[in-house]
């Protein structure tokens, strides 16, 4: 059965970001933003949702004098993003390899 | 990247093409496998060269090249991860592996110190392998594992083999082991990041 898809991971920018740190143990800001081509100002906003979702940890810290962001997902975050795969694979069975008798033609 | 609606079919599609970007990310391995394989190399045909052409009571003082590893290990590893933009589990997985095969080495010098070296080459011989086929399975890197099967091999026949003979089977098993496989793992890698 089809389940609506989790508004938070359900958008480009974010959904490439849990997306790339689901493959890592954690990333720099940089690192995102050279991987998404996304412009700062819009990637922080994004994050700063994914954090008040709970889906993934900022930490904020000091690397050789330089301001350095630092995420990584949380478990919460990992249920999420599983579950809206889930959700995706589900909504593609039933639109691509529809139940029988949906798509057929009147005898 | 634009925001707005998407299809279903585009989320996977971006899921996948992140995964992959994420991949790409990874670190060149080859460095530590090409300074130590021609390190050892160059440290077991000097030793075998002293000791069997030459005659020199202090053979064993091939092996100091071991601390240029060591230096340059510790310089390269320094810059590494200060320029590291992103960190992964099987990275971090893999330096917890090769410090303890350090660690194992340096020990293995206390215990051979000890017990005497007449026996030691079929015990490096394994280390190069455990190292090499841990890797190799863990970065999917076909060459890495036939390097340590190879060295494993090795690592029997040197117990019918003499010492001095062994310190040539070393240097073929860091070959086989390291430096091929190292090669080959650099060339993967200017490969991948050619067509990113």
């Amino acid at each position: 059965m089809f389940k609506d898809l989790d508004p938070i991971l359900h958008s480009q920018l974010r959904l490439a970001v849990v997306s790339l740190l689901i493959s890592v143990k954690e990333a720099e800001f940089t690192f995102l933003k050279e991987k998404t081509n996304a412009t700062a100002g819009n990637l922080s906003v994004q994050i700063n949702k994914l954090k008040e979702a709970g889906y993934i940890d900022v930490v904020k810290q000091f690397k050789e004098n330089y301001p350095q962001t630092v995420c990584r997902i949380t478990p919460f975050g990992i249920q999420a993003f599983e579950q809206y795969v889930k959700n995706l694979h589900s909504y593609l069975s039933v639109h691509i390899h529809p139940g029988p008798g949906k798509d057929r033609e009147p005898q | 990247m634009e925001e707005g609606k998407f299809s279903p079919e585009q989320s996977l599609a971006l899921i996948q093409s992140m995964i992959d970007k994420a991949k790409d990310s990874a670190a060149d391995d080859s460095f530590y496998f090409l300074l130590w394989g021609w390190l050892v190399f160059a440290a077991s045909t000097m030793q075998y060269v002293l000791r069997v052409m030459l005659h020199s009571p202090y053979h064993y003082l091939a092996w100091c090249l071991m601390f240029v590893g060591v230096i340059v290990s510790t310089v390269h590893g320094y810059l590494q991860h200060r320029n590291k933009k992103v960190r992964t589990y099987i990275e971090e997985l893999l330096n917890n592996l090769w410090i303890g095969i350090f660690l194992s080495y340096v020990f293995f010098g206390f215990i051979f110190a000890r017990l005497g070296w007449q026996n030691c080459y079929p015990f490096f011989m394994l280390l190069y392998a455990v190292g090499c086929f841990v890797t190799g399975r863990a970065l999917k890197f076909p060459p890495l594992v036939w390097g340590a099967a190879s060295s494993w091999i090795l690592a029997i026949v040197s117990t019918f083999t003499s010492y001095e003979t062994n310190m040539l089977l070393s240097a073929l098993a860091i070959l086989l082991c390291y430096i091929i496989p190292g090669h080959l793992l650099k060339t993967r890698f200017k490969k991948m990041h050619a067509h990113v």
